[in-house]
């Protein structure tokens, strides 16, 4: 992966939106807190000073600006925000399931600021979640990095604006279910979904040229070219071959991980990142040297065909093999409790404490291309930060405070019973359903079927 | 004998004179052409515009105009004199947009191997080259809004994403096709055909993203083919696509139906990226967005439905603190609703309203509840007259009451938004329309005795009539609406019951039909006693008959 060519595109994508409204940025002084910076080690009793939004200083006896608020954190944990790679939390709606290639949506366009979920997650210590496409289609839309600014009314307020375009991929039982099975329609075998992903990149192709033709010679004298059809959804696929976007790839299969490497290999992508990964551990040298990483479950399988063959020692073999790799929810349930999940890994794997970290900080960061800027506590970055009663990994963990950009949106303290910026001026009780959280990833996708019941599990 | 002849000539030219003007106009045989069009409204309290003050004066129209208003107006031989001593006179109020009248297209048939991922458009919901004019069958149903005040309306087409081009009509009268404007937008919605491409709002956005795309490229293929280059390709048109070139060229606003915030935000979005005229439609929630209204250039149209206070009629006594706590965010949530339109005032947000959705008894109660809650009667007044009359662009001839505008008026027996106000004429476009003011107050008793369903049997002239009567409980009033023959031909109409009351005993409501262009009232009352209703039906001018009703069984517990 030219890594180089990639900042470059991310940098460039900054500058394009500086016009853009400013967040809310905060200052504070954390002091005395022991300090997990994931990248470079523990440091005891030690301040982190945060000016506006960026962590400006680590070290000892640094003293508070003026009007800065002090916190005083002995005998307290301080970790960077936790990220989640997998999310489909504070979405107005997850699946456009009616196409088997629906790379002309946006997640951006359906985020719900008022989703309570954001609250939650934040009191679990999750800053930044990536939120994703449903796994319904062969390819699905474009996904948008949050940061859970809970508060705002403004969808745009909780875009990570400094994040690459992210879109989602899926394989195996569920496109084929959805569109084979279910409309009649490709794929409906596993060859079918590399067909389908192949031709819409061949497509592409010949979109991009078209277009170059006609706007080669637009404005020409004499030119007798007509402008092409616009296809939102071959701009996608071509901004994907362009190197623009990072796709992240819901799978399980070993052989389906390994066909896609081969897919993007013969269309010269090179960002891709895989998530659920089941059998991530069985291909863990190809995800190594030709992905961006893996995404995975820390414990969770058989809750179909296709995810049997699974084990808990995943990120620890995948890690072993030096595969980026990180832990993540697909759960709004989950999100609020990934430190536990993290855990896991020095149970089943004997991960270290900044290897079992390094799941649900950096390595996220690192998948989504934002780990210059957050993912881990160093001078210059972001000041997502959390402060933990212990260490984060000990079953005994609870998150005391939640910073996004230097400002706290959770504080155990001041935590009142009804968090829900939106209620409803004529429901007296709201609807509360229990077990959406476990169906997040073909969520809405029953719509579309007769055969409903099919799709009552999870992922 | 010159002199007879030209005594024969000048008879005749003052004949023909007599011609030209309509109050003389050629024999009507059907007698249904009206006596004048010549109105003299006197001594009436009058508010010409929103924010003027009320002053006593007289209004005259003639030929469908106001031809003269004002403190000493003198009034023609021949014109019809309505004594206006306590009744008040403001402009006829504008309906930014309603479904009343329209029908639904008829559903395009499946084809055979129909690809979800990819159906026709037309399946797919989106027909913007479709007339909402193609589809206004029921007039009769769009003009009982008069009752309410409305003079004007902007008429929606039925479907999903984008059903079709928006009109304005007048409701005046049956010998008029009443248009006043066709292709006064393109309606959207967030609406799809469930299991279809676009399926979801995410689908919607895409899809409209790409729809507006391609249109600005099909007309710059069709400007290329019009130009003096050679072997330029026939452009394939596509009229879904021609369609937008209206909006493309900031002719005509895509009218955007937008009731939550989120909704306002994403058609907003679009408006920025694409570069059309917005008129956000129905608009239900405007908290939080004060400042992205102010800065957009869209048209606001306020939904005047209101949501039911449920938290005030909850009895909250023995409820846990957790539990009050709760209710407590309903109820300020819900006065927060009520308040909003006062809260754009205040912020110096215009916006007009629309009757979508909403009954037409709840129109002046809503606007009074908004009133109760900080809107001021001004700007009431100004949303439902100046402000869309601008919005339309028709402001030159209408949205108030001058010399020349049209004569469109509401007339009221006391401050169109007190309480006790009753609208007693809506003239539009210079036809007048009178309502009966059956001001008994419709209190209700024992609501439950009532609410269910009625099978009714009713003895005419024409014969006997049977039917179904349904009585709803609300809070503790009852809404109703009884099913009837159709005078005007085959099958059954739905009307809905008004001014219902039931002391215990003795229950009355009143309906409305339309028989040959003209609005009757049908008045009917009688006693209850256990589950049979024994009583008359009354219809002023024509006779008093039986009617007598028992209530079904219910099904449901």
């Amino acid at each position: 992966m030219n890594i180089y060519r990639y900042l470059a595109a991310a940098l460039l994508g900054m500058a394009a939106n500086v016009s853009i409204a400013q967040t809310p940025k905060g200052n504070v002084l954390i002091k005395n807190a022991t300090v997990l910076t994931v990248t470079q080690g523990t440091l005891e009793n030690t301040d982190v000073l945060v000016q506006d939004g960026t962590i400006k200083k680590i070290g000892t006896n640094l003293s508070a600006g003026k009007d800065m608020e002090s916190i005083d954190a002995s005998g307290m944990f301080l970790m960077p925000g936790i990220i989640d790679a997998h999310s489909h939390l504070a979405l107005d709606v997850v699946n456009e399931a009616t196409a088997p290639i629906t790379a002309e949506v946006k997640m951006s366009d359906v985020i719900n600021p008022f989703d309570v979920g954001i609250y939650r997650a934040l009191a679990g210590g999750t800053t930044v979640a990536h939120g994703l496409h449903g796994s319904a289609n062969a390819i699905g839309g474009e996904s948008i990095v949050m940061k859970f600014r809970y508060g705002t009314s403004d969808p745009a307020d909780i875009v990570m604006k400094e994040a690459p375009r992210t879109i989602k991929f899926a394989l195996g039982e569920n496109p084929t279910r959805v569109h084979g099975r279910g409309k009649n329609i490709q794929p409906r075998t596993r060859m079918g979904v590399e067909a389908v992903i192949r031709n819409g990149f061949n497509e592409a192709l010949q979109y991009q040229k078209s277009w170059k033709e006609y706007n080669e010679n637009k404005g020409k004298k004499n030119s007798t070219l007509t402008p092409p059809q616009f296809n939102l959804r071959l701009e996608t696929l071509s901004d994907i071959l362009n190197g623009e976007l990072i796709i992240h790839c819901h799978s399980y299969r070993a052989d389906e991980i390994y066909m896609l490497i081969n897919v993007c290999k013969d269309f010269g992508v090179d960002k891709l990142v895989f998530t659920h990964v089941n059998e991530g551990f069985k291909v863990a040298p190809e995800l190594a040297e030709y992905t961006m990483g893996a995404s995975v479950f820390s414990d969770w399988w058989a809750y179909k065909f296709e995810v049997y063959y699974s084990t808990a020692y995943n990120a620890a073999i995948l890690m072993a093999n030096n595969v980026v790799t990180s832990i993540n929810s697909d759960s709004d349930e989950l999100i609020r409790h990934l430190y536990h999940e993290a855990g896991k890994t020095q149970r089943y794997g004997g991960l270290t404490d900044d290897q079992a970290l390094s799941l649900i900080t950096i390595n996220p960061a690192k998948q989504l291309g934002i780990d210059e800027f957050v993912g881990s506590i160093e001078e210059g970055k972001q000041a997502d930060l959390v402060l933990f009663n212990t260490h984060p990994l000990s079953v005994y963990a609870v998150p005391q405070m939640t910073f996004v950009d230097g400002v706290k949106y959770f504080d155990i303290k001041n935590d009142d019973d009804d968090q829900r910026l939106k209620v409803s001026p004529s429901e007296l009780v709201e609807p509360v359903y229990l077990h959406a959280e476990h169906e997040r990833c073909m969520h809405g996708v029953e719509l579309f079927m007769e055969e409903g019941q099919l799709f009552n599990h999870a992922f | 004998m010159i002199r007879r002849l030209t005594a024969v000539f000048c008879l005749l030219s003052v004949i023909s004179l007599y011609r030209t003007s309509d109050s003389y106009a050629q024999s009507d045989p059907s007698g249904q052409r009206r006596v004048t069009d010549l109105y003299a409204i006197t001594n009436a309290q009058i508010v010409t515009s929103p924010g003027s003050d009320a002053f006593t004066g007289t209004i005259l129209i003639k030929n469908g105009l106001i031809s003269a208003v004002g403190k000493n107006v003198t009034i023609p031989k021949g014109a019809q004199v309505i004594k206006g001593d306590s009744l008040f006179i403001y402009p006829g109020f504008i309906d930014m947009g309603s479904q009343s009248g329209v029908k639904k297209p008829e559903e395009v048939k499946h084809p055979e191997n129909l690809d979800p991922s990819n159906p026709p458009n037309e399946i797919a919901g989106i027909s913007p080259e479709s007339s909402v004019l193609d589809y206004w069958k029921a007039h009769e149903e769009t003009m009982e809004w008069r009752k309410s005040g409305f003079t004007m309306v902007q008429l929606l087409p039925q479907g999903q994403m984008l059903p079709g081009n928006t009109a304005l009509v007048i409701l005046g009268d049956q010998s008029s096709n009443n248009i006043i404007r066709e292709n006064t937008g393109l309606y959207a919605q967030f609406e799809t055909h469930r299991g279809l491409y676009p399926g979801t709002t995410l689908g919607i956005m895409a899809k409209f993203r790409e729809l507006y795309k391609n249109a600005e490229l099909q007309s710059t293929h069709e400007s290329q083919y019009g130009s003096d280059q050679d072997g330029i390709r026939r452009p394939e048109l596509d009229h879904s696509l021609s369609a937008f070139y209206p909006v493309i060229n900031k002719e005509s606003p895509i009218i955007f139906r937008t009731e939550q915030a989120l909704e306002i935000r994403r058609a907003i979005k679009l408006q920025e990226e694409l570069g059309f005229g917005l008129t956000l439609f129905n608009v239900k929630e405007t908290a939080d967005l004060d400042a992205i209204l102010k800065e957009s250039s869209a048209n606001l149209i306020l939904s005047l439905d209101l949501p039911e206070d449920k938290a005030f009629k909850q009895d909250m006594e023995g409820a846990t603190e957790e539990a009050k706590t709760s209710h407590k965010r309903v109820e300020e949530a819900y006065k927060k609703a009520l308040s909003q339109a006062g809260q754009l005032e205040k912020a110096d947000i215009k916006f007009a309203f629309t009757t979508y959705g909403v009954k037409k008894q709840e129109v002046l109660k809503n606007i009074q509840k908004m009133i109760e809650n900080g809107l001021s009667t001004d700007a009431a007044l100004e949303a439902l007259t100046s402000t869309p009359a601008r919005m339309l662009n028709i402001d030159k001839y209408s949205g108030s009451i001058a010399s020349g505008k049209m004569a469109n008026l509401v007339i009221s027996d006391a401050p169109i938004f007190s309480k006790d106000a009753f609208i007693h004429y809506v003239m539009a476009d210079g036809y007048l329309y009178e309502f009966d003011a059956d001001k008994s107050k419709n209190g209700v008793k024992d609501a439950d005795k009532i609410a269910g369903k009625w099978s009714y049997t009713s003895e005419t002239p024409g014969g006997e009539s049977q039917g179904e009567i349904r009585f709803e409980k609300k809070g503790e009033n009852l809404t109703g609406e009884i099913d009837v023959d159709n005078p005007n031909g085959g099958g059954t109409i739905t009307r809905e019951l008004e001014n219902i009351s039931f002391d215990g005993k003795n229950l009355s409501f009143s309906f409305s039909i339309q028989v040959q262009g003209e609005e009757l009232t049908v008045n009917t009352k009688g006693l209850v006693e256990g589950d049979k209703f024994d009583g008359s039906i009354s219809i002023r001018d024509m006779g008093t008959y039986s009617l007598k009703a028992e209530k079904r069984p219910s099904t449901t517990f």
